[in-house]
């Protein structure tokens, strides 16, 4: 006879053993979760009613608006790693860096942090910025080690700045808003972003001979091209950056559909590089851009009503007033010309095919570690797992500040062998509760995970990060040069981590700076989500943490 | 174990089939949910039925797609020990795993969630908003989604037996998805 308080511990522990032996982990956390289940509903510890909720748990996982948007940004992420957006940063901001020294780790950062403020997938920016920026670094002499190391830590930016897919997730395991997530990670990307180029500073000091100039006659591009090259990477990117980030923070569009307008914007750009792109989709697509360009003038002069003398506040509204409807016709006409090109080309129909079979795959994998974790979560709750790790953890010494040090070197060990999702899904839920207990702000809590796991991409030899960079890095490079060149970069990420910890004020102070434009009070016109009222109410409602009923 | 074969084949063919359902839903699902934002922003027209259609389409994405991803091997594992096992224990690995996890699991779902498409059948569920769409067609995926997979996981079982027997050459491709 097991005793109650033994289940959980045995719970637990036949879950890392299972996970160890390397089946898929969804399928591991669902048959723990059931056979424990059985178990206890055996020794009558729950109900069999329990269990029946299960359905309902899966119905609400699948019913959950977030959660739509991984699919949307998995897709964008997948059509822009194609569509050549990066490699234009690249090289524009790479000859434009270039000549000073350290010059192309500038420009990996800045277009990492770019790339990332677009979409959310780390492969698609390691990838590009390794095809493109790391020849170009070994040609002038870079140390291989941080040349590696910059690429590979350049491209888990993407994981912190908005819009990243583990903000999403967080958001949803930790019940609150994307759009809070979102506002709240900015500050900790900025820091990271100086803290990067930071350590370029520091080591073109330290070291020069790693990090030596490219001599200008080498470069390809002078004045005015370079420029032109440059703005031919940077102007589309901002113009996505605010379908995306724009639309969320002005309460125009919910994350999730931010990230199908984002994919729609991604679609247009493919379309736009290649150069099968018909003379009649071109005039369509200037004459789309034109009109867009003149509705979104008054619109942005009526967003500031404060600066703008009464005049133009009242020219804009009558323009918008006459004009609105038939100037967004014309816009929306020329859309739909430009997305029609991209069924008619054929590599571009292939490429979106492709783009959204991967996206199938992950949305799959992803959901489905979800609905396995939640099976587990839910037995390991009615056998009051929750009070057991609660009373572990808040067994620690030093209370809030000795279980955030403790969660953090826990999850930063965890990263060695689970990626994110894994770590959001199975063990944040589990650390969530404690740490709303202990009065910990859960936002900042979540980004300060984020931040962490970000170290799990560029943890040697399991890194993700590492694996990609790997996979397309020339011969030449040993794979030892790019673990050893990860280090320092995870030791900056640490510091990182320390930074977020000591001053909250960095994720918190742009929460409440964004009150007058409150991301949270996103809301559809039309009288909708009634439905997560009514039939998620478990799922949709921030979780409350508390046991559920049992016998 | 030629039968067995020949089963699974049929079982491969019948999910892949359904998962190219499920890319479509990616696409559809993305831009009817920009083409809802479009409409809404410019015209102020926006319906209930054209939000609920999206997460539809996400169920029908997740619960068709999730077999073809088993069929890929693309569900992710954790690595650590199984990357360094030789073949043939990778492949005692997925049996083990087939038998007492994912098939046991995937039944049980199958089994619990079917009351909740069946009741939603009996009452003719309609969603509570406004011009809401009908929603047994959403709560159906939960149990079809659960039955495919145990099939799926069936004929990974077969073809993983016929690989350890030598009746099929070993393939047994693992690589972390892309994130």
């Amino acid at each position: 006879m097991i005793s109650r308080e033994l289940m959980a511990p045995l719970m637990f522990g036949g879950l890392v053993v299972f996970m160890l032996i390397g089946y898929p982990v969804t399928f591991s956390l669902a048959a723990v979760g059931l056979f424990f289940g059985f178990i206890s509903i055996h020794l009558g510890f729950f109900d069999f009613i329990l269990l029946q909720a299960l359905p309902e748990r899966v119905y609400g996982i699948l019913s959950n608006d977030t959660l739509l948007a991984i699919p949307f940004f998995t897709l964008m992420g997948a059509i822009l790693e194609r569509c050549g957006l990066a490699e234009d940063l690249l090289d524009g901001l790479g000859q434009l860096f270039g000549p000073v020294r350290g010059g192309l780790g500038y420009a990996v950062i800045v277009v990492g942090a770019i790339l990332g403020a677009i979409t959310g997938t780390v492969a698609a920016s390691v990838i590009a910025m390794g095809l493109i920026s790391l020849p170009v670094m070994m040609r002038y002499g870079y140390d291989q080690r941080f040349a590696t190391g910059v690429i590979a830590a350049s491209g888990t930016i993407t994981q912190l700045i908005p819009p990243s897919l583990v903000l999403i997730v967080l958001a949803d395991v930790l019940g609150r808003s994307v759009g809070d997530m979102y506002a709240g990670a900015w500050g900790p990307s900025v820091v990271q972003v100086l803290l990067f180029s930071a350590y370029v500073l520091l080591v073109s000091f330290v070291k020069p001979e790693w990090v030596p100039g490219i001599p200008r006659e080498s470069l390809t591009l002078h004045g005015w091209p370079l420029v032109k090259k440059c703005l031919w990477g940077i102007v589309p990117s901002l113009v996505l950056i605010f379908l995306v980030l724009g639309t969320i923070f002005l309460g125009l569009a919910t994350p999730t559909e931010a990230g199908a307008m984002g994919t729609v914007g991604a679609i247009v750009l493919a379309v736009v590089h290649r150069p099968e792109f018909s003379k009649r989709a071109k005039i369509a697509f200037w004459i789309g851009a034109v009109a867009i360009t003149v509705i979104s003038v008054p619109e942005a002069l009526l967003l500031m009503p404060e600066a703008m003398p009464q005049v133009v506040l009242d020219a804009s509204t009558g323009f918008l007033a006459t004009f609105k409807t038939p100037l967004f016709i014309v816009f929306y006409a020329g859309l739909a010309m430009v997305m029609l090109e991209s069924v008619l080309i054929p590599t571009l129909r292939g490429l979106l095919a492709e783009a959204s079979r991967s996206t199938m795959r992950i949305t799959a994998m992803v959901i489905f570690i979800l609905i396995g974790s939640t099976i587990f979560t839910l037995v390991f709750r009615g056998v009051d797992g929750d009070l057991w790790i609660e009373h572990l953890l808040s067994g620690l010494p030093g209370g809030k500040v000795g279980f955030l040090i403790f969660v953090n070197v826990f999850v930063f060990f965890l990263a060695f062998f689970l990626d994110f999702f894994e770590i959001a899904f199975i063990i944040v839920p589990l650390l969530a509760p404690v740490a709303a207990k202990l009065g910990i702000d859960l936002i900042w809590f979540g980004v300060l995970l984020c931040v962490n796991m970000q170290t799990s991409f560029m943890h040697p030899p399991f890194g993700f990060a590492l694996f990609y960079l790997r996979s397309i890095a020339p011969k030449e490079i040993k794979s030892s040069a790019i673990y050893w060149g990860a280090i320092p970069w995870v030791v900056l990420q640490v510091i990182m981590v320390a930074i977020v910890i000591a001053w909250p004020g960095l994720v918190t102070a742009f929460l409440d700076k964004g009150n007058d434009v409150d991301p949270t009070k996103i809301k559809i016109e039309v009288p909708a989500s009634d439905y997560d009222k009514k039939e998620g109410a478990e799922e949709e409602a921030p979780p409350d943490f508390s046991t559920p009923e049992k016998k | 174990m030629k039968s067995l074969l020949a089963l699974s084949r049929v079982i491969d063919a019948m999910n892949e089939r359904l998962s190219y359902i499920a890319n479509w839903l990616v696409m559809l699902s993305c831009l009817i949910s920009a083409g809802n934002a479009f409409s809404r922003y410019a015209f102020g027209a926006s319906s209930n039925a054209w939000l609920e259609i999206q997460w539809y389409m996400f169920a029908g994405m997740v619960m068709l797609g999730t077999s073809y991803t088993l069929k890929k091997n693309e569900h992710v594992r954790v690595d650590i020990v199984f990357s360094n096992l030789n073949t043939r224990r990778q492949i005692g690995v997925d049996i083990f795993g087939a038998i007492f996890f994912l098939l046991p699991a995937t039944l049980i779902m199958a089994y619990l969630s079917w009351p909740i498409f069946h009741n939603s059948w009996v009452e003719n569920e309609v969603s509570t908003n406004a011009g809401g769409l009908t929603r047994w067609p959403v709560k159906i995926f939960i149990p079809l989604g659960f039955a495919l997979l145990s099939l799926q996981g069936f004929s990974e079982l077969i073809k993983r037996w016929a690989m350890l027997t030598g009746h099929m050459k070993a393939n047994l491709h693992y690589e972390r998805p892309l994130q």
